[in-house]
């Protein structure tokens, strides 16, 4: 309460006394611009959180309601009279609470059939169960087509599948049929939050102009100014062409956004290039979403994807180049990339696409060989980071197909023993381990980096010295593994604290969608994304203040870097869609 | 799907760890950023390893103490009193650690949690200059009369906490710092001020604490007669007096500082009293002086029994005093019983009603302050002469702390005056100085007549 207090006074008291100081310094201004200048960031630097926070909660509020209006995909009529509406593709049938449709008889096997809605077509699978499935009448064997007004009997419980558009009969109960329920919570108005990141990025593209003073680069407004059109543009795409819902993608033009005000401070030559990535990011972004929209093309996308990654990987230790002690791009003479973060998206997908149906295929070897080689790859290019990521992930998706804790315990516990390993091996990554916690003692070697980043989060305080002003940006990296740091000096811990919450946010938002997507493709996809999204920026903002060892990894959105940016949304497609939910007209 | 959604759990598990990284962080950047942002090589404040503008710290007149002008740290123009001031105001490199230079640094940069290193067009703003409470004149005045002795001077507003005369010795000029490590002894704990850091033995004026316990909790005990032959036999051991005092009551024992009687005193009250009111009068606990630490003085009696206990009732034994802690001890028994936290800091800042109240601890009673006071009084006119503190209203004792090892004992003198208009409390300790009557109390004098002229 005391701190409160004292923060509370000191604010008062420094707004006080810089008023007065206003008008005590004002003949000591060179020139009106500079007044003008100085006025400006002493006003926008209490904008900056506002704006920030308010376009989070804006997003993450609505989110939050989790939509019931949800599609509905075909009904299960009981001999009773009830009807049991089909929410997924995939649907386990079983007496488990955690199927999709409990039977709760003792007969009835824990985790019965399942019930898939595939290429329009209904099909149900029996998983081992004691009492069999029948279809009109019949005992199959593994797998059987299922239409409209069959019977089906799983160990004697007989239900009949119904179309979803099929008038519910009168007099028939509606059991948990909540499609028509209206959306509850308050209505918070998209348009309004892309105004506030407008609102944001406009500001804090004069901060930066003024932070330059006479000599303005003129990338920085106009590639501001590209993006917001291309922003606003997307935007109305999008409310015309789709019926989903797209806070998420607000959330991404403003980190996205965030991203070319870092790169106007620290590298404004980069400007036209980093735009070029997040307009090709928007591009790859719907082309995933169209193509992995029909489940059975990503199922067959599958080996291609693994078949390109792989030459990718080929390519990178063949060719990449060595920058900051990692073999990590890849110069095509016109232009610089990093394949490691395009077999990201491969990687999560040929996960995502490994498990056919819920619970039935466990065809996990060709996956875990495509782990290990990206893995190895990552570690002969001296890319840790990227491998912790991709561990971290594939610990997510193979846990989401096995259910298996032990294996999946004993294959982390190999990974702890193996790295230790390499790390014991690696002067290079051991010496990040030695500086790792005193930082301090070795400020000017192996701990430069995350000491610069602190003393720059502490110069910035929680508003920040404004965008453009800081000193940072001259360190190494600044604007990529170090960008919470300037972040934190430029734009306030607030902001930097906000822009890690977005992201820990993205992610807990595609746990939520799971429960309601169409397939267990879809829901793998969407949490192996967010795994990658959470760990980068675990590794990336903690390794830079010394929580963790430093790793050279990127802010998902936020730090500069095409291909990073690219890969981004190509990862946000994935968790996009997972999303089955249908905005309320 | 439900099966699915139950194994993201997962994910959530990330999240989490995130969530609480980024809270580690937070909670290490509040504790730390202070630290982190005074690093020499960071921009916003340093340029090539020095502080490129700092804020001014003035006396409680107006007088710059310490300034920093294009870079050049510069200090008040008269020597004895930059000297004297030296500990309270820091010197170039921060050697001093509770110079203001030093604990008010975020101020002086103008970096505080909210803003950051942030300045309004490029310039400190007036919040970062500091105005101490100090009077620089009385500084200079103690440092004079201390007259090459080790030691420190403190007075204080009793009723306020304004500390207005800190002075510790030895000193040097800070616009030219000597070569301290070729003259160790002569700059013997030189980077220390006294006043707040150190501990010394108390002697005699710890029979303040030991008198007020007996004033509570002896049955009528200002009417009781102690005998003094000179010495006091105590199983096999001895405690000595300096001279034979015969029948006296506990008035006069304080006044010639009687140890045979107050050995019987606190031998009468026993080590659990005696531990009390040791801690009520500010032993084993620091007080913070606008955020600065002062050292703690320890008292420990628990298992003490006999000519120990006696002895530590007259202020030997193991007992440690800090001498800003004592002199807010006679602050206490000034104000009524209520000790007010001494401050350093002047301006509080406009809002400071929001947080700042004054810090007060009753540690006496009224009616024993009011009855200790008077012994206090009763000490000057009758053993330290009312001519030599003319119009004080002087109430003290004084010390002379045994310190053994062959050398001279320390010299305390501490006490108040009782004056509406000069509410002063004070402790003046000359390390190794004699008699605290002989060596202290002429230096309170003149510190004491400046303070009030």
């Amino acid at each position: 309460m005391n701190d409160f207090l004292e923060i509370m006074k000191q604010l008062l008291e420094g707004y006080l006394t810089k008023f007065t100081d206003i008008f005590v310094n004002m003949e000591n201004f060179p020139a009106p611009l500079e007044v003008a200048s100085e006025l400006y960031t002493l006003v926008v630097r209490w904008v900056f959180p506002i704006l920030a926070a308010a376009i989070f909660l804006r997003c993450i509020l609505p989110l939050l309601q989790n939509g019931k209006e949800k599609a509905v995909w075909g009904y299960l009529c009981m001999t009773d009279g009830t009807r049991t509406p089909l929410k997924n593709w995939e649907n386990l049938i079983g007496r488990s609470k955690f199927s999709d449709i409990v039977i709760n008889l003792p007969f009835v096997s824990r985790s019965h059939a399942v019930l898939t809605f595939h290429n329009g077509v209904w099909s149900i699978a029996d998983l081992g169960s004691k009492g069999g499935v029948k279809v009109n009448g019949r005992k199959i064997e593994k797998q059987e087509i299922v239409d409209y007004g069959d019977t089906l009997s799983l160990s004697g419980v007989e239900m009949a599948l119904a179309p979803a558009d099929a008038e519910p009969p009168k007099g028939l109960l509606q059991k948990n049929d909540t499609v028509s329920t209206p959306p509850s919570g308050r209505h918070i108005r998209t348009g309004a939050t892309l105004f506030l990141i407008l609102i944001f990025l406009i500001l804090g593209s004069i901060q930066i102009c003024f932070s330059m003073g006479t000599q303005v680069n003129p990338a920085v407004p106009l590639t501001l100014l590209i993006f917001i059109l291309a922003m606003c543009l997307h935007y109305i795409f999008m409310r015309w062409f789709s019926r989903k819902y797209f806070e998420l993608e607000l959330l991404c033009y403003f980190l996205c956004g965030l991203n070319l005000l870092i790169v106007a401070s620290a590298a404004p030559n980069s400007l036209y290039k980093q735009l070029a990535a997040i307009l090709t990011g928007i591009v790859v972004y719907t082309v995933i979403k169209m193509i992995i929209g029909n489940l059975g093309r990503a199922h067959k996308l599958k080996y291609f994807l693994m078949a390109s990654a792989l030459v990718l990987m080929i390519l990178n230790l063949a060719l990449g180049e060595t920058y900051f002690g990692a073999k990590r791009w890849i110069n095509l003479g016109f232009i610089t990339f990093q394949p490691m973060e395009f077999v990201k998206i491969a990687f999560v997908l040929a996960g995502a696409a490994t498990l056919d149906r819920l619970l039935t295929t466990r065809n996990m070897t060709a996956f875990i060989a495509f782990s290990g080689a990206c893995i190895g790859t990552l570690v002969l290019i001296r890319d840790f980071g990227t491998a912790v990521v991709i561990f971290g992930t594939f610990i997510v998706i193979a846990f989401m197909q096995s259910g298996d804790l032990r294996t999946i315990a004993l294959v982390t516990a190999g990974a702890v023993f193996g790295s230790t390993a390499v790390v014991s091996f690696m002067p290079y990554i051991a010496s990040r381990f030695a500086a790792w916690g005193n930082v301090w003692d070795l400020a000017n070697t192996s701990g430069y980096q995350q000491t610069r980043t602190m003393i720059a989060a502490a110069s910035g305080g929680l508003l920040g010295v404004g965008g453009g002003n800081g000193y940072f940006k001259y360190i190494p990296a600044a604007d990529t593994d170090l960008v919470f740091g300037m972040l934190s000096e430029e734009w306030g811990l607030l902001v930097a604290l906000t822009v890690v919450l977005t992201i820990v946010f993205i992610a807990v938002y595609a746990v939520f969608l799971t429960k309601n997507s169409r397939s267990s493709f879809y829901a793998i996809a969407a949490c192996g994304a967010a795994s990658i999204f959470l760990i980068q920026t675990a590794l990336n903002v903690l390794g830079s203040v010394d929580i963790l060892p430093l790793t050279g990894i990127t802010i998902p959105f936020v730090s500069n870097g095409g291909s990073s940016m690219i890969a981004s949304w190509g990862l946000l497609a994935l968790i996009k869609s997972a999303d089955g939910r249908i905005r309320p007209e | 799907m439900k099966l699915l959604s139950t194994r993201t759990a997962l994910v959530l598990i990330y999240s989490l760890l995130l969530v609480l990284g980024l809270v580690a962080f937070t909670v290490k950047y509040f504790n730390n950023a202070s630290a982190w942002v005074q690093y020499p090589t960071n921009r916003h404040l340093y340029a090539n390893g020095k502080l490129h503008s700092s804020g001014t710290i003035y006396d409680c007149s107006g007088s710059i103490l310490m300034q920093m002008v294009d870079g050049t740290t510069e200090f008040n123009k008269d020597k004895t009193v930059r000297t004297a001031v030296m500990h309270a105001t820091g010197d170039v490199n921060s050697n001093v650690a509770t110079g203001a230079q030093a604990v008010f640094r975020d101020r002086l940069t103008g970096w505080d949690i909210i803003n950051g290193a942030y300045r309004f067009n490029n310039k400190l703003s007036s919040r970062s200059d500091l105005t101490l409470t100090l009077d620089a004149d009385l500084c200079a005045t103690a440092y004079k009369e201390l007259d090459g002795r080790r030691g420190t001077v403190g007075v204080y507003n009793y009723k306020t906490g304004e500390i207005l005369c800190m002075v510790s010795t030895p000193s040097f000029d800070p616009e030219n710092p000597p070569d301290v490590e070729a003259n160790p002894e002569k700059y013997e704990g030189v980077y220390i001020n006294r006043l707040f850091s150190s501990a010394y033995t108390p002697g005699s004026v710890f029979k303040l604490a030991t008198a007020a316990a007996a004033i509570d909790h002896l049955n009528n005990v200002e009417n009781n007669l102690y005998h003094c032959d000179g010495k006091l036999q105590i199983g096999g051991d001895m405690v000595t007096c300096p001279s034979a005092h015969g029948e006296v009551t506990i008035e006069q024992a304080l006044a010639n500082s009687c140890n045979t009687a107050f050995a019987q005193i606190t031998l009468d009250l026993g080590a659990d009293r005696l531990q009390k009111y040791a801690d009520l009068a500010g032993f084993n606990s620091r007080l913070e002086v606008d955020g600065i630490k002062t050292a703690i003085g320890k008292v420990n009696v628990a298992d003490v029994e006999g000519a120990d206990l006696a002895w530590a009732g007259i202020g030997q034994y193991t007992n440690t005093a800090n001498p800003l802690n004592f002199m807010a001890y006679m602050g206490a028994i000034a104000n009524d019983g209520v000790r007010i936290t001494p401050r350093i800091l002047a301006d509080q800042g406009i809002f400071s009603f929001i947080t700042t109240s004054v810090e007060k601890k009753r540690v006496l009673s009224a009616e024993t302050a009011e009855k200790l006071g008077k012994m206090m009084r009763n000490n000057t006119i009758s053993t330290y002469g009312e001519g030599n503190f003319r119009g004080l209203e002087l109430c003290a004792k004084t010390g002379t702390a045994e310190v053994g090892g062959g050398k001279q004992p320390h010299a305390w003198f501490a006490g108040y005056l009782d004056r509406e208009d000069f509410p002063l409390a004070f402790v003046v300790i000359i390390e190794n100085g004699g008699s605290g009557s002989r060596a202290a109390a002429p230096v309170a004098a003149k510190v004491l007549q400046a303070a009030v002229r």
